[in-house]
């Protein structure tokens, strides 16, 4: 299992999943659709459970299959059975997501954004020693920037929010690759704090539905500074 | 020497020949999915028969553009053929004539030509699924560039004989993420130039949603026929580049023997047969997009090229 | 190894199950209380044993406390046993439905679960993830009275919190790769200490600079900082002095862990800087509220810049730092319960609706007016102690520029808050309270005479066993490696 034919394999399978979790993560900026973004979130939890178990191959750690089973299922399938139960009406009926910048803009942005991740985890790249830390850190890297920007520029609830569980997502990722010894009841706890984030957002944003009667939050700029005449 | 020339030739003869017959196998396909019945798969073939056989109107209006375009747009799609692989993977005669990027500006003259004829009869539709064509080509410009330029920077070189050696071996090279990536990239490409769903519906009549048939709308007789198998050609020409080069460089011949060679030519179909399977399940399943949208589906295009790039840039 | 530590947050977390029964109004308010009084005896008893034995262990590795986290612990509870105390007249006075009363203790209860599982852990992943439970816990109380308001601020709370989360725990893996680098050990703040000297300076100031941003999004650094007067000014008072008081000094605490472990000359003048930036921005953006739970707030992030400058003040700043910390916390609950109480008789948070409050309610408008003084830094308060051994730490690193920054804008923000609570104390009466509002609830009243005791108290007299805990807390601050 230790020779090097197969950790070149499982390197650039590792490779090819990073790929496409920087491909998803683009597309959560590009997608205009509530449900559209829903899927692609599931497809980047789920690639990143692929990484955690090829990681956990080439590493021999025992750790990363239950941080990739864990991830596996609360990100893939709690996390968006609890956000289509709370928010039934809202995931559904969406169809065209309002932003602060359009589309292509945006995705410039992400571009700009991921060629600044890359170029900062340069030096940080000379210390690490493997190819599995030099693909997750930038493309983790990346991602968290990206899906801040996702979480600046939405003006949706359940889009913005969306972005910021890719910032998460895409922290795990770089730290998979960067901290595989990380004690196992830290990762599982991350995990499931997620849930509980989900959980309690879902209740706000179904208040937030109930009183002010949209979710569009970008709307709500009534509390500000401003000098009364 | 001798050999390798009359392989060109007979690389060039499986284009102009075989060319009609994948896309009366696409419209077959797709009106099979539609529960229909469909056109034979020979009939692109006896329409180019017919057209050969019928006069020409030519407006007076027009100039030598108008009568010059059909026989370039025929034209430039075997100039291409000259340089990529279509059945060996070894270099042919022309093949150091011209690199992708010549490629690429070849195609992009016939273009050019067939949207200054569309303009030039005083139609009012022509010149508006020109504008709309222009459009669309300068959004997939940059595309194009970056895919090629990555291409080269990963292979080494800009000849797509060399290029396409890089993937086959060995073969984790094919899983790169920047392989991948400019996969997916090309696959938006050929869908943009080529005047697929969901950029443009070729089988439209409807003149003020035409992008890309509207540069034949005044043409008849032998004209047409020559700009319809130049488009059938162009078309033949990307999906050659896009599975010989990229998706599946396997299957061409290696020896430089007339046996091998002919044997390639099935594969060569069957592979583009596979391809066309794909393209009408995304056909079938996708509407054709706004025009504001265009911009954005042929941006995520460019980001997923450069995104292709950046990996393997800074690929440790 | 002693088990009482672990005991401390459990405590709330019983009582945030217990609180859940529907046993009528007064039971879930005897339980939070009883549970606050719990931890804060239970807390002062460990805190006793640190300044005797320098630390407490429970699981080692996990579980521990030492001089900075004893600190910390002492303000947790105390504020969490006031807040305990002043809900239940805040909320029996406030608030009708039962099912509202018993959804607000349970959420109260685990709020304060978490707060006070933060300083008793020592392993840094864990201590995210209870930062985390601090912001998630207390969502759903500032967004407790539903209104427009309050939603809004709510969902902007969560979101620039979940950002600044993500970005942090980026950090912690990188710190956690510098520490392997280093040679492993036990991933604790004591075995990060330990191999210090050996990790690579270019790791550890990336999960500086993470960890700086995205709790800095916490703790309302500028120009992470809006969400912090929305969510500080929208929820309950109680509520509002936990998370003003001590949980942004929670994820402040976080961040100066870190500080000993970094190299380097320009550490200081940076963190001068970021902490300048700080004050500067809330001491102007001060002068134009007009809602006085929003000037507080905004009060919050000045003294978050003031104790980060204090902190980039070399060894000497770094007493200073914790008394400032100390007289923050108590005072900043002090100022919001008797803003809460305020609120209670006037029934508005607007400034430019209120006038004459001393006369309306004697004691709602002398607690105000005390409040005030004592957060802007009007001696004899503790905050004016603390802030006048600040200046001399900087003094004596010959910091002249950031010292006279850090005059002007604490001057301005003493006036900007004075200007306004004066405003609202004195002059004729403009709102007068009808008859339940006039009367003031007996545990907001006591509440605030107990926690104004330190608040003056720390003003004159500072106990030998706090100076011991302090200088033990000061010398964890310490570099590690001298620069």
């Amino acid at each position: 299992m230790d020779d090097p034919t197969t950790i070149n394999w499982l390197q650039s399978l590792n490779a090819l999943t990073g790929g496409l979790f920087l491909l998803a993560t683009f597309g959560l900026v590009a997608m205009r659709q509530v449900n559209a973004c829903l899927r692609l979130f599931i497809a980047l939890s789920i690639f990143l459970s692929v990484s955690a178990f090829l990681l956990s191959a080439i590493y021999h750690n025992w750790h990363l299959i239950v941080v990739g089973v864990v991830d596996l299922v609360t990100k893939a399938i709690i996390i968006p059975w609890l956000l289509r139960r709370a928010l039934r009406d809202e995931v559904y009926t969406r169809r065209e997501i309002t932003q602060v910048l359009n589309i292509p803009t945006s995705l410039l942005a992400a571009l700009g954004l991921t060629v600044a991740a890359y170029i900062l985890s340069t030096p940080l790249l000379a210390i690490g020693d493997g190819v599995t830390v030099g693909l997750n850190l930038p493309i983790g890297l990346s991602g968290l920037l990206i899906g801040g920007l996702t979480a600046a520029v939405r003006r949706e609830a359940v889009p913005l929010f969306l972005g910021l569980l890719a910032m998460e997502n895409s922290a795990f990722f770089a730290g998979i690759g960067v901290a595989p010894e990380m004690p196992l009841i830290a990762e599982v706890s991350i995990a499931f704090d997620v849930v509980i984030l989900v959980f309690i957002v879902s209740v706000l944003t179904h208040a937030v539905h109930e009183h002010i009667g949209t979710t569009e939050v970008g709307e709500l700029t009534m509390l500000k500074e401003e000098t009364k005449s | 020497m001798l050999n390798r020339i009359i392989f060109n030739l007979i690389q060039v003869v499986v284009v102009l020949l075989f060319a009609p017959l994948v896309s009366g196998v696409l419209t077959r396909l797709k009106e099979m999915v539609q529960s229909k019945r469909g056109p034979s798969i020979f009939q692109p073939y006896r329409d180019l028969w017919k057209l050969f056989h019928k006069d020409e109107v030519i407006s007076d209006e027009s100039s030598w553009i108008f009568r010059f375009t059909p026989y370039l747009v025929f034209v430039v799609p075997i100039f291409v053929t000259l340089l990529i692989p279509v059945l060996t993977t070894y270099p042919l005669f022309f093949a150091f004539m011209g690199d992708m990027l010549a490629g690429g500006f070849v195609l992009s003259l016939g273009g050019f030509f067939a949207v200054l004829a569309a303009v030039d009869t005083g139609n009012p539709y022509g010149p508006m699924g020109a504008s709309r064509t222009r459009m669309v080509s300068f959004l997939a410009e940059p595309v194009f560039m970056i895919v090629f330029f990555t291409v080269s920077f990963v292979a080494g070189s800009t000849i797509p004989y060399i290029v396409q050696q890089h993937w086959v071996t060995p073969l984790t090279n094919f899983f790169e993420p920047s392989h991948v990536l400019l996969m997916l990239a090309f696959l938006m490409l050929i869908l943009a130039e080529g005047g697929r769903i969901p950029v443009d519906n070729p089988t439209g009549h409807f003149e003020l949603a035409m992008i890309d048939e509207s540069k034949s709308l005044e043409y008849s007789g032998r004209g047409f026929a020559l700009v319809k198998w130049g488009g059938y050609m162009k078309f033949f020409v990307l999906l050659c580049i896009y599975l010989n080069v990229l998706v599946t460089p396997w299957g061409l011949a290696q020896e430089q023997t007339l046996g091998a060679v002919l044997m390639a030519i099935p594969l060569v179909l069957l592979k583009i047969l596979c391809f066309i399977l794909v393209l009408v399940v995304i056909e079938s399943s996708l509407s054709k997009l706004r025009l504001f949208r265009i911009s954005e589906f042929l941006g995520a295009a460019f980001i997923t090229s450069v995104a292709a790039m950046i990996t393997r840039l800074f690929a440790f | 190894m002693s088990l009482v530590l672990i005991l401390i947050p459990l405590l709330s977390f019983v009582a945030a199950l217990l609180s859940l029964l529907p046993l009528g109004k007064k039971f879930p308010l005897i339980i939070t209380l009883l549970s606050g009084i719990g931890a804060f005896v239970l807390a002062l008893l460990e805190v006793w044993r640190v300044i005797a034995e320098q630390r407490v262990v429970a699981i080692p590795g996990w579980v521990e406390l030492d001089g900075l986290s004893a600190v910390l612990l002492l303000l947790v509870a105390f504020l969490t046993a006031t807040a305990a105390l002043f809900s239940w007249g805040y909320v029996g006075a406030h608030v009708q439905q039962l099912p509202r009363v018993r959804s607000y203790c349970a959420h109260f209860n685990l709020f304060t679960f978490s707060l006070l599982l933060v300083p008793i852990l020592a392993q840094p992943a864990l201590v995210w993830i209870a930062i985390e439970f601090t912001s998630l816990f207390s969502v759903l109380l500032v967004a407790f009275d539903n209104t427009h308001a309050a939603l809004e601020a709510a969902w902007k709370y969560i979101a620039l919190m979940f950002m600044g989360a993500a970005i942090a725990l980026l950090g912690f893996f990188v710190l956690f790769w510098a520490q392997q680098k280093a040679g492993g050990g036990h991933y604790s703040w004591e075995g990060l200490r330990v191999v210090a000297a050996q990790m690579p300076p270019i790791l550890v100031k990336t999960a500086f600079l993470l960890i700086l941003v995205g709790l800095g999004a916490k703790v309302g650094f500028v120009p992470l900082h809006t969400w912090l007067p929305d969510a500080h000014s929208q929820a309950p008072s109680p509520v509002c002095a936990l998370l003003s008081g001590i949980k942004t000094t929670n994820s402040l605490y976080c961040i100066l862990r870190l500080v000993p472990l970094l190299t380097g000359d320009h550490l200081q003048t940076w963190m001068q800087i970021v902490g300048l930036i700080s004050v500067g921005v809330a001491a102007f953006l001060l002068l134009q509220v007009r809602d006085y739970k929003r000037l507080f707030a905004y009060s919050t992030v000045e003294h978050m810049g003031i104790i980060f400058v204090a902190a980039g003040f070399g060894v000497g700043g770094n007493y200073s730092a914790l008394l400032q910390m100390i007289g923050h916390s108590l005072t900043k609950s002090f100022c919001f319960y008797a803003a809460g109480l305020a609120l209670l008789v006037l029934g508005t948070r607007e400034i430019a609706a209120v006038r004459g409050l001393i006369r309306t309610s004697p004691f709602a408008g002398a607690m105000l007016l005390l409040a005030a003084l004592a957060i802007g830094g009007a001696p004899p308060f503790a905050v004016f102690l603390s802030e006048l051994s600040i200046l001399h730490a900087g003094l004596e690193g010959k910091d002249y520029v950031t010292i006279s920054l850090l005059v002007i804008f604490i001057t301005v923000a003493f006036f900007g808050i004075l200007l306004q609570v004066n405003r609202m104390v004195f002059g004729e009466p403009s709102i007068q309270p009808t008859g339940d509002h006039k009367k003031l609830p007996f545990a907001c009243v006591l509440t605030l005479i107990i926690a104004a005791i330190p608040v003056l108290g720390l003003g004159f007299y500072q106990p030998a066993s706090l100076h011991a805990l302090l200088d033990l807390a000061a010398s964890q601050l310490a570099p590690i490696t001298p620069p």
